[in-house]
């Protein structure tokens, strides 16, 4: 901090009755620094690990979960069908039982899609619809073909497809 | 950087005249290093302040879940070791450093005329770390904590006459559970650092008043 005595006055007594000179001055300009220098240091050694804390969470790697979803002959083309499934899953310090579901879309010759089940707008559950044959959004009438590619709405991609395996003719499906 | 913010800042208001004023003070030619242990305390007490929110981020006083999110804080969470680390420590530190100061304050007699009363805050402080202290000790919800906790809470029941219902209240309850766990979890982060607040301030501008004492 400068203070704001007059140039001149180089040894007299300022009104805290402390003698200030200009080499006085200096003793405070390099004692300020020192601080502010020792002050950053202290918050940069909080702030770095303090940071690293707070969002530590946001950079776990999700954990993987395969679940199996039945028989490839339960799912016939041209008829999608929703499957419900849960599955154990790490929340923070607690195990929960994650309740999920996918849509199965058989696409012939062990080949399918499944579809997660969030709208690729803002994530409400959609449905199939059968007579129309597609896939219909409640809230803000989001519309998809079969094979997931957006008709109409607000969805700005198509439907988001999950991994899955065919193992013994069992289907089994990557949990989120 | 900062300091062409702060002209910016003081060029629309005015903020000189009022920052000399807190921050440009004589102290006198006799203060040494064994005055800054107060400033030592004040300082481990904000750090306390900082890391108990971090800690607060993860923490929940719950018999279901305070020791699995402790555990969770202290093996999961990137640096919850350092942060857990830093307030367990600060803690035990913190008592050290208001003992020193107190005995300094004592040894040089500051406590006389006319600073009684700051002495009396004093106090009050050293009384409210005594309670961070104590209610801070349950939180983590393991076998020490508990115990340490019964016999604490079982010191006060042996009060005569109000004993027993001094012990009820405390315990919130005839058993140490889970009403004991969220009422300590709220002295400690809300009800003591409020008082504590009041009583630094009161303890510093009357420092500020009155001056550092001459020693003896
Ligand atoms: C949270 C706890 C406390 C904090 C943060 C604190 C802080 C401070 C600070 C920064 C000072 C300035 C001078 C110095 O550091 O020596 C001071 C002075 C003083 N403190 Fe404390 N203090 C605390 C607890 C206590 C306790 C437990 C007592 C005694 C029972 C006490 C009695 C005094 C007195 C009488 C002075 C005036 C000393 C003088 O004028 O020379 N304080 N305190
Ligand atoms: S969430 Fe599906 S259309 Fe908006």
């Amino acid at each position: 901090m400068e203070t704001k005595l007059p140039k001149g006055r180089e040894t007299s007594q300022d009104h805290n009755g402390a003698g200030v000179s200009t080499e006085k001055l200096s003793r405070r300009k390099f004692l300020s620094y020192g601080i502010g220098g020792i002050a950053t240091a202290i918050f940069a050694a909080l702030a770095y690990p303090l940071a690293g804390y707070a969002v530590s969470p946001a950079l776990r790697k999700q954990e993987e979960h395969w679940i199996a979803i039945g028989s490839i002959k339960d799912f016939k083309p041209g008829n999608p069908k929703k499957v419900d499934f849960s599955f154990r899953k790490h929340d923070g310090w607690t195990l929960v039982n994650q309740k999920s579901n996918v849509w199965v879309v058989a696409k012939g010759e062990g080949e399918f899609n499944i579809f997660s089940p969030k709208c690729t707008h803002l994530g409400c559950a959609y449905h199939w619809d059968d007579n129309q044959k597609k896939f219909m959004c409640p809230c803000h009438g989001g519309v998809f073909d079969i094979t997931g590619k957006v008709l109409a709405g607000p969805p700005p991609r198509p439907l988001e497809k999950v991994s899955y395996r065919v193992q013994d003719g069992k289907l089994t499906v990557k949990g989120v | 950087m900062v300091l062409r913010i702060y002209d910016w800042l003081d060029r629309r208001f005015d903020l000189r005249p009022a920052m000399e004023k807190i921050l440009i003070h004589p102290v006198p030619s006799w203060v040494n290093w064994l005055y800054c242990f107060g400033g030592i305390t004040f300082f481990l007490f904000v750090l306390q302040v900082i890391t108990g929110i971090f800690l607060m981020l993860y923490y929940v006083p719950s018999p279901d879940h305070a020791y699995a999110s402790v555990s969770f804080i202290s093996h999961d969470i990137q640096f919850g070791y350092l942060v857990r680390g830093m307030h367990h420590w600060t803690a035990s530190l913190i008592v050290v450093m208001v003992v020193v100061h107190m005995l300094r304050v004592f040894w040089h007699g500051a406590y006389k005329n006319p600073r009684e009363l700051n002495w009396v805050a004093g106090v009050f402080l050293f009384l409210l770390m005594m309670g961070f202290g104590f209610t801070g000790y349950l939180l983590p919800w393991d076998q020490k904590a508990y115990w340490a906790t019964s016999v604490g809470t079982n010191i006060a029941g042996s009060a005569p006459i109000i004993g027993s219902f001094i012990l009820k209240v405390i315990r919130g309850g005839t058993d140490l559970g889970a009403v004991t766990l969220v009422r300590f979890f709220t002295i400690h982060v809300m009800v003591l650092p409020a008082i504590t607040v009041v009583f630094l301030v009161a303890h510093f501008l009357m420092i500020r008043r009155q001056g550092i004492s001459r020693p003896f």
